[in-house]
């Protein structure tokens, strides 16, 4: 019978993913959760653990002059405070769950989870990060949106771990990031909002709207957001609701036990409008 | 003057902090069994068949059939069910509990079990009246016919759930053919009463221990009397220790909420004069009425809230849904009344243009009116003062005006109200019956045996505190230990804000009775029994006369900013002033005002559980949504001393007066900040939106 | 089956059993610590944290895979230390205590806020405490202990 795992290097750690018969369990705070039986009785899971948390050959933050390297297994209390986390993914971490969450939890498990209402996700998406996965037959680099599929889907491989979060260093004029919760701390999201943009001289050069919570998985449309960099945010702002007409058919929210579609949907919207006007 | 309002040490502080305290979860009995309830999955359904699997050796199923003397919980009305027998009422409704020594298999037999249904019709919308009742005051219709102008609203509350963070649980043990149970229970006798019915048996056959309580507000006031009953029969037929702790999400799932409820009310105006009421409340019991009919008392005997109106025509139901049965919790039926009342004289004031602040004070209740139910506030009212200290501490006058601006998303809002003390009417006299006992060792200690339940709310403390000062003695030589049936007397359940001031009275009675008849070296007991004020007349069928021996007050001042993008509502501050009679501990009523608050203003904008087809949405700490401490804002509270004669040094009860303003208060804040009205609560974003889109059409 | 070493209130201990287990099992049940209680299981309360090498983690949701070779400490090695005393001195002084089923995990929670920010604002206080829920208190008074306690302890964070 397989066991469950505990490694004690990131290479034995490879070696036992090999056969694809090991779940990669980061802080556990998703699957501990999704998982659980009744109080006492172990968590029912589908194939044996690997834990990898405390690996330390994953628990870094690099940077160079192009981009910064978060190794997988750094919590998110950590980089909450790295001083060269990006101020947008800062802020997103800020607000996500209670601190006793997230000094056991990171971005990988935040993205494997694949919620639609994931935070992290957000910033992940609005800062072009590209997502590093190996195996023992090697790595391979994709950008957050090829990584995610839909609701708890991605295309990580039976033999492959999340090894490196990156993200090329950016710089905007204006960023505006919105959480709607049901409380103001510790809760799901029932809305998010990214916005960050580059206006140079009343021109847009860069345009960034990432929402969550609203769609299967996170709304970033770049075809919308090409259609206004290198426009004069007047005329932008003159035609306002075309922006918002292009992204009412890819907002389509639902309704559940914390939100409904109508809020959600007309929020999102919102927001966005409310960002664009803050570009002037 | 007595100092009994400084604050001490509380008694069980050092304990609970230190972690070694011991709440039932963290009894373990060697050799016990784990027991897990089977429940239903319908609405409403008739059970045709069950096949449970065969049992490994050592484990059981219980049911119905094991019951050795009535299938019902005894409570106020008994229509519940230990036990399903042959039809399903609501979704989570026990059929059978599944016992036995390791949880694994325990559970893979629950998991087993098969149960077919024929599903009947369900009912989900408030249409089935099961309890009416109605009372008048003066001659409403008259006044109706005389006025100027007639003015109805309708207002709605939805669920809340007590979302203490212990959930329910019991221990039993079955020792010398006695049934012995510890739980987390607010009513030990109630639980033992209960039992007794259950298992047809003597009432010594039955113990009943409260274990160390982590939070109930209601919630473990009759609710744990079902579980009792289960695990007792349990116990009988398996004569092993058993555990039976509920799950957080069974525990949501499953037990007594606040009820939902609607209230119409329409009011005759004549000469700026609110002069008569017509109201009707109809709460949801869900699947069995339980304390239901008690719950619809309070409601509407709170018709008029902290005001005085002459006429009234005051009706109620409750309705019987194939839902969660609901029942108690801190305010018990008055909550939704109040919040209803105070926004319709709000909606009043506004329709007839006058300033709503005068408008009320108007109508504020005076010593000396009568109640809603014709009895008489025969104590002094401080509520003038106490609305003016509150109007100063949170500048409520300068930011009403400045919070008027349709541009500024702001809101300042003011509530005042009222809570009866002790049980309604005469049920403190004729079905409680309380008794208190002290009784002083050999040594000099003195125990308090009451079945008083300190749940958090400071019960020893306060009650320790009026035992030392009463005898002239240091609080270390008195003993207040976890009330158990076999030491105790029956001082009646730990409800309705009625410890400090009925069982608090009683002890200040006893304590003074030993001090005079003291005799050191020897072993004394003195028992004083509840005896009724005299001038208290009450009668239950016209809902007519006295029907609380005495009134606590309050006022809250809430402020709030609701953000115009995504309309989510900040609470930035919050002010109270009261009257509870006398503090018996500064620290220990400020925090019941904090904790009180809290509960009742998320009731107001934040707590929000719905049910679809009687099945819960709401279903874990995740999904409803309680404050954190970045939701609860700062407090400020001021106590007013308005000592009441027939309470120990003064006092009155604390405990729910705390909790019924919030929802008013916080939603005014909100209204004056949208500029549109709220008849709803919660008032959610979700809410606001759906109010705001409506009145732009 | 592999063991799980981990250091429990400075002691070593060494577990042979199902590493996917919850910690706060394996403490409540196979070591008799229950001072960290179960409010939810499922993250929300904090009133099972424990600090896990200083920082606090709610039990509940924390595999036993995942405190291999780490440092924990719960409220009953919590409560030996000088700092506990403060702390314990000022939630009684401040009244901050009701039903206590939450209250270690506070306390915990109170140690892991004061390590990294010996004086914490009360908006920072409030952001500690965010993932530990209390339904008595309305966590003012909560916050009141923990300021006397920094301004009391001073030096000991
Ligand atoms: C109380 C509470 C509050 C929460 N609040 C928020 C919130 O505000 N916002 C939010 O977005 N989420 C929230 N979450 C969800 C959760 O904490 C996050 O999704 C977190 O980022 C998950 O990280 P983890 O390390 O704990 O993941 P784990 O549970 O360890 O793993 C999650 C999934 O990812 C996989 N995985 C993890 N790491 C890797 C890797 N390196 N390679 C391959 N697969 C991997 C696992 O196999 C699993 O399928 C909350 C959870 C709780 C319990
Ligand atoms: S029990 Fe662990 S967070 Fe609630
Ligand atoms: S003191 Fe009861 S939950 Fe905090």
């Amino acid at each position: 019978m397989v066991s469950h795992a505990i490694p004690k290097t990131y290479a034995e750690a490879l070696e036992i993913l090999k056969d694809g018969t090991h779940r990669v369990v980061a802080g556990g705070t998703d699957m501990m959760v999704r998982n659980r039986a009744w109080a006492g009785l172990p968590p029912a899971f589908d194939k044996p653990l690997l834990f990898a948390f405390n690996l330390p050959e994953l628990k870094y933050v690099r940077v160079d002059e192009k981009a910064i390297y978060i190794g997988s297994m750094t919590d998110l209390e950590t980089l909450l405070h790295h001083e060269d986390t990006p101020s947008l993914l800062r802020e997103v971490i800020g607000e996500m769950a209670s601190p006793a969450i997230r000094y056991v939890s990171t971005l990988a498990g935040n993205i494997v989870n694949a919620s639609p209402a994931a935070d992290s996700l957000l910033a992940l998406y609005a800062l072009d990060a590209q997502i590093v996965l190996e195996s023992v037959e090697g790595k391979r680099v994709l950008p957050i949106e090829k990584m995610i599929l839909g609701p708890g889907k991605t295309v990580l491989d039976h033999d492959e771990i999340i090894a490196e979060i990156r993200m090329p260093k950016s710089s905007f004029t204006h960023t505006a990031f919105r959480k709607v919760g049901g409380r103001r701390a510790d809760a799901i999201t029932k809305v998010g909002f990214i916005g960050c943009a580059v206006v140079d001289d009343g021109i847009i050069r860069d345009l960034r709207l990432i929402f969550n919570a609203v769609a299967p998985t996170l709304v970033r449309v770049k075809s919308v957001e090409a259609l206004h960099i290198g426009h004069a945010i007047e005329d932008v702002l003159d035609d306002i609701e075309t922006i918002t007409h292009h992204y009412a058919e890819h907002i389509n929210p639902i309704d559940d036990q914390r939100s409904n579609r109508a809020y959600r949907k007309e929020t999102a919207l919102e927001l966005a409008r409310h960002f664009i006007k803050t570009l002037q | 003057m007595s100092n009994i309002h400084h604050s001490v040490p509380k008694i069980d502080a050092s304990e609970k902090i230190s972690g070694r305290m011991a709440y039932v979860a963290d009894i373990r009995i060697d050799g016990m069994l784990h027991a897990k309830t089977v429940r239903s999955t319908e609405a409403h359904a008739r059970i045709r068949d069950i096949r449970v699997p065969t049992l490994p050796e050592g484990y059981y199923v219980i049911d119905h059939r094991d019951i050795p003397g009535k299938n019902v919980v005894k409570m106020i009305f008994e229509d519940w069910p230990v036990f399903a027998v042959d039809k399903v009422h609501h979704i989570g409704e026990p059929i059978m509990l599944v016992v036995g020594p390791d949880k694994r298999v325990v559970q893979t037999l629950v998991d087993a079990i098969e149960i077919d249904y024929e599903p009947l019709e369900s009912v989900f919308s408030m249409t089935e009246s099961v309890i009416h009742y109605h009372y008048d005051k003066g001659d409403a219709e008259a006044a109706f016919k005389e006025a100027d102008r007639i003015i109805a609203h309708e207002y709605d509350t939805g669920y809340q759930e007590q979302a203490y963070i212990e959930p329910q649980g019991f221990i039993g043990t079955y020792e010398d053919d006695r049934i012995h149970l510890i739980g987390s229970i607010q009513a030990p006798y109630y639980v033992k009463n209960a039992v007794i019915e259950t298992m047809a048996c003597a009432p010594e056959d039955i113990r009943v221990v409260q274990a160390t309580v982590g939070g109930a507000f209601g919630g473990k006031e009759e609710f744990p009397s079902l579980i009792g009953c289960q695990l007792a029969v349990a116990l009988k037929k398996i004569k092993k220790p058993i555990k039976l702790i509920y799950e957080r999400e069974e525990d949501m799932d499953t037990t007594t909420k606040r009820h939902p409820s609607k209230t119409r009310i329409e009011g005759a105006i004549k000469d700026g004069k609110i002069t008569a009421l017509r109201t009707h409340i109809g709460i949801d019991s869900g699947a069995f009425i339980g304390l239901s009919g008690v719950v619809l008392s309070r409601a509407i005997i709170a018709s008029t809230s902290a005001y005085t109106v002459d006429n009234l025509d005051i009706s109620g139901d409750v309705y019987k849904t194939n839902t969660v049965p609901n029942g108690a919790f801190r305010g018990f039926g008055a909550p939704q009344m109040i919040y209803a009342v105070e926004m319709f004289f709000h909606h009043v004031a506004k329709e007839l243009g006058v300033d709503v602040h005068a408008f009320r004070l108007k109508h504020l209740a005076k010593q000396g009116d009568r109640t809603s139910t014709s009895g008489l506030f025969r104590d002094p009212i401080l509520m003038p003062e106490m609305i003016e200290r509150a109007c100063a501490m949170s500048d409520y006058h300068r930011k009403r005006k400045a919070y008027a601006d349709p541009n500024v998303y702001k809101g300042i809002g003011m509530s005042w109200f009222l809570h009866g003390c002790g049980f309604t009417g005469s049920g403190e006299a004729e079905h409680i019956k309380a008794k208190v006992t002290l009784e002083k060792l050999a040594s000099g200690l003195v125990h308090l045996r009451v079945a008083a339940v300190d749940m958090g709310q400071g019960a020893k403390t306060t009650l320790m505190k009026v035992a030392a000062e009463t005898l002239g003695l240091p609080l270390e030589r008195i003993v207040y230990d976890n009330p158990d049936t076999d030491l105790v007397p029956d001082s009646g359940p730990t409800v309705a804000s009625r410890t400090a001031m009925v069982v608090g009275g009683l002890i200040a009675r006893a304590a003074a009775r030993l001090k005079d008849e003291w005799n050191d070296g020897e072993h004394q007991t003195i028992t004083e029994q509840y005896t009724q004020p005299e001038y208290m007349a009450w009668n239950q069928d016209t809902f007519t006369g006295d029907a609380y021996p005495a009134y606590s007050w309050g006022v809250n001042v809430v402020e709030v900013e609701v953000d115009k993008t995504t309309l989510e509502v900040q609470v930035k501050n919050i002010w109270s002033t009261y009257d509870v009679g006398k503090s018996l501990d500064d620290n220990i009523v400020i925090g019941q005002a904090d904790g009180g608050t809290a509960q009742g203003v998320a009731y107001g904008y934040l707590e929000v559980m719905r049910h679809h087809r009687g099945k819960l949405l709401q279903k874990n700490m995740t999904d409803y949504v309680i404050p954190t401490a970045v939701d609860m804002a700062k407090t400020e509270t001021e106590l007013f001393d308005n000592p009441f004669a027939f309470g120990p040094y003064g006092a009155k009860g604390a405990g729910e007066l705390t909790l019924v303003g919030g929802a008013p208060a916080v939603a005014l804040a909100i209204e004056m900040a949208i500029g549109e009205r709220v008849h709803s609560i919660p008032a959610t974003p979700e809410y606001l939106m759906e109010v705001l889109k409506n009145a732009k059409r | 089956m592999q063991s799980v070493k981990f250091r429990l209130n400075g002691n070593p201990v060494t577990l042979k059993t199902d590493p996917t287990r919850r910690f706060l099992d394996v403490l409540r049940e196979d070591l008799s610590h229950t001072g960290p209680k179960e409010g939810c299981g499922e993250g929300e309360c904090g009133a099972c944290a424990v600090l896990i090498d200083g920082h606090i983690t709610n039990s509940c949701i924390l595999p036993l895979g995942n405190v291999d070779g780490r440092d924990v400490m719960t409220i009953e090695g919590y409560r030996e230390t000088e700092r506990y005393r403060v702390l314990e001195e000022a939630y009684i002084a401040e009244g901050a205590v009701q039903c206590g089923i939450c209250i270690p995990g506070m306390i915990i929670a109170s140690e892991s806020l004061l390590h990294h920010n010996p004086s914490p604002t009360d908006d920072e206080i409030r952001i500690g405490l965010s993932g530990n829920l209390c339904r008595c208190t309305g966590y003012n008074m909560i916050i009141r202990a923990i300021k006397r306690a920094a301004e009391r302890g001073k030096g000991l964070w």
